[in-house]
């Protein structure tokens, strides 16, 4: 601060700011893309797996899209400490309804883990990060079926879960 | 309190032991200790401050040593913290495989192990802090880290695959989303400061991890067993 001839007061206020607009980012991106979410799992009516997977995809789509802020909030965490950890909550609890209305369609959903939505959708977000640790943010359509499976797997079984999450993907075009 | 120096009696075993006293001790021993120390105090200080607001300052004061000395056994803040992240990771490695190593099956391995990670955090906050909470926020080289120690579990967990029929056929990322899961259910209890909870979790992470193997009536049964046991 004493070569760059800035007061304390200065430099503290443009160092929070750093901060806040940072957040601001990545909380206009996380708003955004439960707002694509919504209205492609609402566009027409679906059954719940259905909902999940484009649910899931649109998810993975908006962080390839978004691949720079995504990127920053690796790069970035160090700035913003505990703030990174409560919007990861807040992504994880907006998944958490959608998942649990599964439990309607399984004869014994009721006997399933309280936390087990948690614990998916902490799955299908550690997926996405890691590919972002790693800077490999173009995977994240590969690893696609497979972290769907592992969900709808959780509500429906081995078997129908492979089926769906595999008709999903092959009526997706091809990543670029 | 938290910028306190230390007492022997504050370096948790897990990060070495601390040597009785400094009389006719070599200049080794002073050298261990005096790491122990920094490696003790990295994990207060982080439980207290964050990584970010940790500083050099502060670690050497709780730990009783000098600048001068912190520089001897780290080049950087981050070096310090990758070695109490390695040495608590070796620690609790070594806890998981000795309650596994007694158990007649895979099944059976997989709880006890849980069952000692789980109880080890518990008693231990500031090091389950330390290990779980803070790296992915702290610098892109120990989130790097970090993923390497959680994804060294996955051939433990891909045992799984051979108790049952083409186990071949599971997703080959299978493994990877059950680590996520279960650092997901684990660091919320630590990131909400509640750790004595974290024991509790145990038949929800048994079923959870068991469930792509053995199926959801095997998993469900055996985790109810891991709550009554």
């Amino acid at each position: 601060m004493k070569r760059a001839h800035v007061s304390y007061k200065t430099f503290y206020k443009h160092f929070s700011n750093k901060e806040e607009c940072f957040i601001a980012l990545f909380d206009r991106a996380l708003a955004r893309t439960e707002e694509r979410v919504r209205e492609e799992v609402e566009a027409s009516p679906r059954p719940w797996a259905e909902q999940v997977a484009v649910a899931l995809r649109t998810v993975f789509e908006m962080i390839v899209e978004g691949r720079l802020v995504a990127r920053a909030v690796v790069v970035e965490a160090p700035t913003v400490g505990p703030a990174m950890r409560e919007r990861y909550e807040a992504a994880i609890e907006a998944l958490v309804p959608l998942f649990a209305a599964g439990r309607e369609l399984n004869p014994r959903g009721h006997e399933l883990p309280a936390t087990i939505e948690h614990t998916l959708a902490g799955s299908v977000f550690w997926s996405a990060y890691q590919r972002l640790v790693v800077g490999e943010v173009e995977r994240l359509p590969e690893i696609l079926p497979e972290v769907t499976e592992l969900v709808l797997r959780t509500y429906l079984g081995q078997e129908e879960a492979r089926r769906i999450a595999r008709d999903q993907s092959a009526r997706q075009p091809a990543a670029a | 309190m938290a910028d306190e120096p230390l007492t022997r009696a504050d370096v948790p075993a897990q990060l070495g032991p601390l040597p009785g006293g400094h009389h006719g001790l070599s200049r080794e021993q002073i050298l261990e200790s005096q790491r122990e120390r920094l490696l003790a105090a990295m994990a207060r200080e982080v439980a207290v401050h964050g990584y970010r607001a940790t500083t050099i300052t502060g670690l050497v004061k709780v730990a009783a040593v000098s600048t001068r000395d912190f520089y001897e056994h780290f080049e950087s803040k981050e070096e310090c913290f990758l070695a109490a992240f390695e040495a608590i990771r070796d620690y609790v490695e070594g806890l998981v495989v000795e309650a596994a190593v007694e158990q007649p099956d895979w099944a059976r391995e997989v709880i006890a192990a849980v069952r000692a990670a789980l109880a080890f955090f518990a008693a231990e906050p500031d090091i389950a802090r330390l290990c779980l909470v803070e790296p992915v926020s702290a610098t892109p080289r120990i989130a790097v880290r970090f993923r390497e120690a959680v994804l060294a579990c996955i051939p433990a967990l891909s045992r799984g695959r051979g108790e049952m029929e083409d186990g071949d056929l599971l997703p080959s990322s299978t493994e990877d989303s059950l680590i996520g899961g279960i650092v997901s259910l684990v660091t919320r209890s630590i990131a909400a400061d509640e750790t004595e909870t974290l024991p509790a979790l145990l038949p929800d992470l048994v079923d959870f991890i068991l469930t792509p193997y053995l199926g959801t009536e095997t998993a469900a049964r055996i985790a109810a067993q891991a709550a009554a046991g």
